[in-house]
């Protein structure tokens, strides 16, 4: 199978650097898969669940709200924060979830409905991650 | 010339101060280390949201998006970036002079300063100061970031200012820094300081389209700009306070060794002065005594 190299970057660290066989991203268009040879192109994402397939072992992080640029040499994904399962902060997670619906039943205007509900689905992407790798006891 | 206790007064508080200013430089030091390996990490992602935000504008024609439109430039807000605290030699009066002369060109502005000192400033000029943000500068989080570009693009969408630049100190290295001004909206391709080696030529897509792609890669670029300057910054500022304080101990060992050469001369010579009261009181007494010996041998003879 072929492999192009994926860098994953946040402000704070180098998430991810390698060869990988796909990737898979909640575009906001819907979720795709991005593998070797993909025409250059640019997807914003959501928050949610990324797959990245290396090795033919797949491994499951959570993303926030960013972009990929896939380029004929490399595809890089960017975004505020990206974590593995084990990394996510599952009482943080489920705090900012119970805030952000509490915000979001009185939200006053639509700037504050948009970053209310981005917030709300960070809190459940975060939360599915960390639930779907202890079911699957990866 | 001062007396000894005086002298002996001056070197113990300038000890004193030494020994504050030396615990300070290794502050400082450390502190410095720690915002510059966050500035390492954060300049990739910037340069590559650069990179990717430039590539966009340059491949793909005419695209029309409330971030890139030019307004009228006659509002201008100023996000001012210095520190909480003074002692660092230059660091606050530079970037806060630049700012302030730039101000003065434009009629309507609004200022937004971050750090204790950026707003003592102002206040002094009797400059009303918009919007302050706290406890961003000794430790920048993403989080900060987040929040004052947040604020900044309300104000943005609201239409109350038609640019906004972002004012802080850029590091080259340890000891090389520079005020710099940056224009961060409306979005200029020539604004983008990145180089750009076009190794491919054909149109890039953009999923669903290039407008949603720029209404995510907008704010995140405004974040990793904020969050790089307040890291360059807060590096800046350390080392700025590092040099000063390494200035002020270089100061403090050379006085402390000319008060010392000069404590020890005095004290010598009073020594003298007194060895020599000494003997010549001894002298004085030991003729006398030999004269009266001598007298008194006359006399017995």
């Amino acid at each position: 199978m072929h492999t192009f190299f994926l860098e994953i970057i946040t402000p704070e660290k180098t998430f991810f650097r390698g060869e990988v066989q796909s990737i898979n991203i909640p575009a906001v268009g819907g979720a795709c898969t991005v593998m070797a040879g993909h025409q250059p192109i640019v997807f914003a994402t959501e928050p949610g669940t990324i797959r990245i397939t290396a090795d033919g072992k797949t491994r499951e992080a959570f993303m926030s709200e960013g972009f990929i640029e896939v380029r004929p040499d490399e595809t890089i994904a960017f975004a505020q924060a990206v974590e593995w399962p084990e990394d996510i902060n599952e009482r943080r997670a489920r705090d900012a979830k119970e805030r952000a619906e509490e915000q979001l039943r009185r939200n006053r205007s639509a700037a504050e409905y948009r970053i209310n509900r981005y917030a709300l689905q960070r809190a459940f992407a975060r939360l599915r991650v960390k639930h779907h790798n202890d079911l699957t006891g990866d | 010339m001062a007396d000894i206790t005086e002298i002996g007064h001056r070197i113990k508080s300038i000890r004193d101060t030494h020994q504050i200013t030396k615990a300070m430089e290794l502050i400082s030091v450390a502190k410095m280390r720690k915002a510059v390996r966050k500035q390492s990490f954060s300049s990739v992602y910037l340069d590559s949201v650069r990179y990717t935000l430039k590539d966009i504008m340059r491949h793909s024609t005419d695209i029309r998006h409330k971030y890139i439109e030019r307004r009228a430039d006659r509002r201008a807000a100023y996000i001012v970036i210095a520190g909480d605290k003074g002692l660092a030699g230059a660091f606050n009066n530079n970037i806060l002079n630049l700012a302030w002369e730039h101000m003065q060109q434009r009629p309507v502005h609004y200022i937004v300063t971050i750090g204790q000192m950026a707003r003592a400033y102002f206040e002094a000029r009797r400059q009303q100061v918009d919007l302050e943000f706290t406890h961003a500068v000794a430790s920048p989080t993403l989080h900060d970031a987040r929040g004052i570009t947040r604020d900044i693009l309300d104000l943005y969408d609201r239409n109350l200012m038609d640019e906004v630049y972002i004012v802080f100190t850029r590091m080259h290295s340890t000891a090389e820094h520079e005020p710099v001004m940056v224009k961060l909206l409306p979005i200029a391709e020539e604004d983008i300081e990145v180089d750009l080696s076009t190794d491919y030529s054909g149109q890039i897509d953009y999923d669903p389209s290039p407008r949603e792609v720029l209404n995510i890669l907008v704010p995140q670029y405004l974040v990793g700009m904020i969050y790089s300057a307040l890291i360059h910054s807060a590096a800046c500022e350390h080392a700025a306070r590092m040099m000063a304080m390494s200035n002020a101990n270089k100061n403090a060992e050379k006085m402390l060794d000319a008060l010392d050469l000069e404590y020890n001369r005095l004290r010598q010579s009073a020594i003298t002065t007194e060895l020599l009261d000494l003997s010549s009181g001894r002298f004085f007494s030991d003729n006398n005594l030999h004269q009266k010996v001598k007298h008194r041998h006359g006399k017995s003879r």
